[in-house]
């Protein structure tokens, strides 16, 4: 394999993440030390513990990840960091540790943005993995995960039109707030998902917000509703309501009802991510469907996109779980292609928190 | 720009240190026996990232030191400003991975207090206060774990105790601020001369353990401790 060896950082979020990626593709080694079991006692990220948390990991992880793909700093191209969108105390450990690397060790320096490493995911080979195609343009990507929720064309590398993305919060962090009223351990991803697999009756519905016919998302009404459902449910079911939710196991819904609820809150957001992400691709003409995030982890929207992009001869691309999350694998992949380009960074690269992937434009065509 | 560096014949060793906790920069370099050989500092804004590493390129250069003869990285852990710190560990722990060479967290409230003394004002007089967000305070005593002073309360002072207040103007009496501003200017020399003290001691910190010394946590936290899931992703 060729094209450049890379030695990328990830600190956006609460996954401190280094990896090595040879060509944008070949995965070398790929560490993460995840935040999740730290913030669980919280039920959410504190940005300051999160930030102490990767100054702690950092070192372990850029250890770990030079062994696992027997490398040393001086042997690769380029050192690549994401500086954006991401809690800014988390992305200034990962800039100014990879700065400082990049610095010593005289090597390029490449600023990735955050979601343009989530829809390169897609690019990645693990190691050992035979080879096979590249996905193929133009290709429409949904990328869905506690911090973001977006759908973006790519006609070509490092061309990205933003189509659509959330109005208010990411699908993730509903479902993180819907878990907890159900009484389900955080992160709700995975146990809303593992609640649903229960369900019998398949009757629970909630409500879809479609927004016109935009691409965009919102998920705060879905949020209210399920409060309101779940606190009907708790009525019914002659339990308390409002703060005593918090009360614990003893109070939570029979798993039945938590089942049906959980199965009809999933079934809402999936309707509508699969729904706005299989009609983007045949506005665009689409030939590829890209899944990343945290979220595209998600048994029903894999099912669901698979079967819509199938019926509509249309190549689904969904990374392995671990690839979907945050990790720096693919930072790596997009810092090939960037560093291809000569897009370098300079040792005064600041994070930028709010960095946008694409400027957004009608879609026309 | 201070210190004797023209001595330097650019092959000596030397000690880089760097101090974010307050709101000036420090970027110091020393002898390993403690000679303070310079140091350049700066207004830190909210853009210290941006300014350290092409500071400490200056300051070698300007110094004649060469950053391959570093024998150790000193690194100020606050508490401080939460950026700062954060920018000042993630690149002390680069260098000294990169370098290979033992990293020395030094608390930056008492090399501060450690500036403050003199003849007249010993340690064990000096009450540092730092500020802890808009309105909150921390009080540290030499020696001593530091306290939160919540907004709205003032320290309690014992008779011959002397108050030194950083980065508080406006917020502390002007005597205190004054003798604050002249602990700051001192930090960058006791920063070094209690670094290379450790250092000669044979003294040197964990680099993977190094954090910075919060006094506060936030609302709602219980504890700063817990752990990581690891995943090395063998598959
Ligand atoms: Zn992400």
């Amino acid at each position: 394999m060729s094209g450049p060896l890379i030695l990328a950082v990830e600190s956006s979020c609460d996954e401190t993440a280094i990896a090595v990626v040879e060509g944008g593709r070949r995965i070398l080694s790929n560490v993460v030390a995840s935040q999740t079991a730290l913030h669980a006692a919280t039920g959410g990220i504190v940005p300051e513990v999160a930030a102490r948390a990767h100054l702690r990991w950092i070192v372990p992880v850029l250890d770990e990840a030079l062994a696992g793909a027997g490398v040393s700093v001086p042997d690769v191209d380029a050192v690549a960091v994401t500086y954006g969108p991401g809690l800014a105390g988390s992305l200034l450990v990962g800039i100014n540790f990879a700065k400082t690397l990049a610095y010593v060790h005289d090597k390029p320096l490449v600023g990735v943005n955050h979601l343009e490493g989530h829809l390169y995911a897609a690019w990645l080979l693990d190691p050992g993995e035979a080879e096979r195609g590249a996905p193929v343009f133009p290709l429409v990507a949904l990328i869905v995960s506690g911090g973001h929720t977006f759908l973006v064309e790519m006609r070509d590398h490092l061309t990205y039109r933003l189509l659509g993305q959330t109005v208010d919060d990411a699908a993730g962090e509903a479902f993180d707030k819907v878990g907890r009223l159900l009484g389900l351990p955080y992160p709700g991803g995975p146990a809303i998902q593992g609640a649903a697999e229960n369900a019998t009756r398949h009757d629970a519905v909630f409500p879809r917000a479609w927004l016109g016919d935009t691409y965009d998302f919102s998920f705060s009404g879905l949020k209210t509703a399920a409060r309101r459902t779940v606190d009907e449910a708790r009525v019914a079911a002659g339990l308390p309501v409002g703060l005593a939710l918090e009360a614990g196991a003893d109070a939570r819904l029979p798993e039945a009802t938590t089942a049906e609820l959980a199965w009809g809150f999933q079934d809402s957001v999936v309707d509508v991510l699969a729904t706005k992400t299989i009609r983007a691709a045949e506005e665009v003409d689409a030939r590829t469907i890209v899944l990343g995030g945290g979220v595209a982890a998600n048994a029903a929207l894999r099912a669901r996109i698979a079967a819509e992009a199938e019926a509509r001869s249309l190549l689904l691309n969904v990374p392995r779980p671990g690839l979907c999350t945050d990790n720096g694998a693919m930072i790596g992949a997009a810092a090939a292609w960037r560093f291809e380009a000569g897009d370098l960074a300079s040792l005064d690269l600041d994070a930028r928190p709010s960095l946008p992937l694409a400027r957004r434009e009608p879609v026309t065509r | 720009m201070t210190g004797d560096g023209a001595a330097t014949n650019g092959r000596r060793p030397w000690v880089l240190g760097i101090d974010t906790a307050t709101s000036r920069v420090v970027v110091a370099a020393a002898a390993p026996e403690g000679t303070f050989l310079g140091a350049t500092t700066w207004e830190a804004g909210y853009r210290h990232g941006e300014q350290l590493l092409p500071a400490i390129g200056r300051l070698h250069g300007e110094l004649n030191l060469r950053r391959s003869r570093i024998t150790a990285i000193v690194v100020g852990t606050g508490p401080g400003a939460f950026t700062g710190l954060r920018v000042g560990i993630a690149t002390a722990k680069a260098l000294a991975h990169s370098l290979g060479r033992p990293i020395i967290g030094v608390s930056s409230a008492e090399a501060l207090i450690a500036a403050a003394t003199d003849r007249a004002t010993p340690p064990e007089r000096v009450v540092l206060l730092l500020p802890a967000g808009a309105s909150d305070r921390i009080v540290v005593r030499p020696g001593q774990a530091p306290e939160l002073l919540p907004g709205g309360s003032d320290p309690d002072l014992a008779e011959d105790e002397v108050l030194v207040a950083v980065d508080l103007e406006g917020r502390a009496p002007p005597d205190a601020s004054a003798r604050g501003t002249r602990a700051r200017d001192g930090l960058a020399t006791s920063l070094m001369r209690l670094g290379t003290e450790r250092l000669a001691a044979g003294e040197e910190d964990d680099l993977a353990r190094l954090v910075p010394d919060y006094v506060t946590l936030p609302r709602g936290v219980k504890a700063a401790s817990g752990e990581v899931a690891w995943s090395r992703d063998h598959r």
